[in-house]
């Protein structure tokens, strides 16, 4: 029983992650009606970008967490930059020519490219991430916790309520949500579309962003970090839901969770293969409906 | 205040409006009717810029807006009701509204007291008041209609298009579109309505255009058509 506890609560932290990049992929499907197949290079980039920053800082003799502090907000713009980009380069064009597969092949694309240049930049290694908050786990009823997984589930309920704060209070998260609702209702009162949509994506890049800083502290960071993490965050997104909604972050607590019990009770080998199955099974349960019939038609 | 000059637009390679003409005084109420699938909504459509127009002129006081984006259309003051009420189901009441006034809260037009605009739209629909918390998604048909007019009202608009607020309504509802609908005309604000309802639509505008496969058939004062036998044999049967 101590064991299963210990997994579960291990299961946690990297769920929360799932659950976070499932989140970016719903904050574009909503206004769009597309996604980001390369969100898990999001995630990979901005840990890199956020590696390179931290190591910057620390080497000015600034303390580790003092420095992952100010490194945040660096890592959150470079995410929205780099979102906007992707929104430019590959999507608006396919909305705009109502293309279906477009923006799919695009982002993919954009994803690899982003891929090769970390490679170029940050080489193909794992590198390890100074970590702000001691390594040391702490030992509650006997169960271990590192302090950085809190951390991670912290951040990440942070984000997603700051996000839902937004939307519910200020003006222009409603303009956000009337967006999602109709966007021909929206452009009618005086929104432009174009530009939420473009919000959106950089939104999406900045939170896929923060969540690569805050894993990569306990996994390692690397070029090759998103790529799994952005495929099993899809069928969690599926999953849970693309349009809206907190299913995401319980559909990526059960997949986090499975797989640590995989990892131990089957083999570590293993860890990976309940994601991927599932993302298999969601694929041939809703082969022509991934996206929804009348959303396709909308985009 | 709206100058409609040979307008022209097409749903792909379907021409459907074949140069509209027509004008919206300052102040004035005109009715624009015909049967179904004459080409009112489309009309409605292109000068709002949800569809961009082919070729045609649209001037909303001294500037020419034909082909500009939506959004930047409404932020010049041309509000529009569309067709099916459109409002934003998963928002309350009452965010509806502040969307309606979005380019006054975003510094896009002059921005006035959009709180004591709101509570104007509450009195002149009481029953919006009762469900300023609801979503939206969750009020009734005639519920729907109230908000997408007060929604379009709240951006003080230059002119406001309305397209069918009667639809799917019981008469009752119908009669009290039709009352409040007076009362803005009566309050000064410059109306492009369109209504199946022609008869309804005749007694309450100063000026009338009837459409007929996308050309204007036949226009004059409103009160006049309602006398004529000919109109009224032609698109007043039906007993409305
Ligand atoms: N989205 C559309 N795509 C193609 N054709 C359309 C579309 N909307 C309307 N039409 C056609 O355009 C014509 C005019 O329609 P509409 O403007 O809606 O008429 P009305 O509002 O007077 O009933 C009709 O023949 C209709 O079939
Ligand atoms: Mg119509």
């Amino acid at each position: 029983m101590q064991i299963f506890l210990q997994l579960v609560v291990s299961g946690i932290s990297v769920g929360m992650i799932y659950g976070v990049i499932a989140f970016g992929y719903q904050l574009t499907f909503a206004t769009s009606k597309t996604l980001n197949f390369g969100q898990g290079e999001a995630l990979m980039t901005g840990a890199l970008v956020g590696l390179t920053t931290i190591n910057f800082l620390i080497g000015n003799h600034f303390g580790v967490s003092v420095a992952f502090i100010l490194m945040i907000p660096v890592v959150l713009l470079f995410g929205a930059c780099q979102g906007s980009v992707v929104e430019w380069l590959g999507v608006r064009q396919a909305i705009k020519t109502k293309s279906e597969a477009g923006w799919i092949m695009a982002t993919i694309a954009l994803g690899i490219i982003f891929k090769n240049l970390a490679e170029n930049i940050w080489g193909r290694d794992a590198l390890k991430f100074p970590s702000p908050l001691p390594e040391a786990s702490l030992d509650i009823g006997g169960i271990r916790i590192q302090p950085m997984e809190v951390a991670i589930v912290i951040g990440a309920l942070l984000m997603m309520l700051a996000v839902e704060v937004f939307n519910r209070t200020s003006i222009y998260g409603k303009a956000v949500v009337a967006t999602s609702n109709d966007r021909d209702a929206a452009q009618l009162m005086g929104i432009n579309t174009g530009r939420v949509i473009t919000f959106s994506y950089a939104l999406s890049s900045m939170t896929a962003a923060l969540a690569g800083v805050l894993v990569a502290p306990v996994t390692l960071t690397g070029a090759s970090m998103g790529a799994v993490l952005g495929l099993k965050a899809f069928a969690v997104a599926i999953i849970g839901g693309l349009s809206s909604g907190l299913g995401v972050v319980v559909g990526g607590l059960i997949l986090g969770i499975v797989e640590t019990l995989t990892g131990f009770y089957v083999s570590t080998g293993y860890k990976d293969v309940p994601g991927l199955v599932l993302l298999l099974i969601v694929l041939s349960v809703k082969p022509s409906g991934l996206f929804g019939k009348s959303a396709i038609k909308k985009v | 205040m709206l100058k409609i000059d040979q307008l022209v637009a097409s749903y792909g390679k379907v021409r459907v409006l074949h140069g509209i003409t027509l004008q919206v005084k300052k102040g004035a109420l005109v009715a624009l009717i015909g049967s179904n699938g004459a080409g009112k909504t489309t009309t409605l459509r292109a000068i709002s810029g949800m569809l961009r127009p082919q070729s045609g002129s649209v001037q909303l006081g001294d500037a020419e807006i034909a082909g500009k984006p939506a959004y930047e259309i409404a932020r010049r003051g041309l509000a529009h009701s569309p067709e099916g009420r459109r409002v934003f189901p998963t928002l309350p009441v009452r965010d509806n509204l502040e969307l309606g006034a979005y380019p006054r809260l975003t510094g896009a037009r002059t921005k006035g007291d959009v709180a004591a605009d709101i509570e104007r739209m509450y009195e002149l629909f009481p029953r919006l008041r009762e469900r300023r918390g609801q979503l939206a998604g969750t009020l009734s048909g005639g519920e729907q209609q109230m908000l997408a007019m007060a929604r379009a009202l709240m951006l003080s608009p230059e002119v406001l298009l309305l397209d069918e607020p009667s639809m799917g309504l019981s008469p009752k509802l119908v009669e009290e579109v039709f009352a409040t609908i007076a009362r803005l005309k009566a309050a000064g604000i410059t109306m492009l309505l369109v209504e199946q309802f022609a008869a309804a639509a005749l007694e309450v505008a100063d000026f009338a255009y009837v459409l007929e496969n996308g050309k204007i058939a036949l226009s004059g004062e409103a009160a006049k058509m309602r006398d004529d036998p000919a109109v009224r044999a032609a698109y007043l049967g039906g007993g409305h």
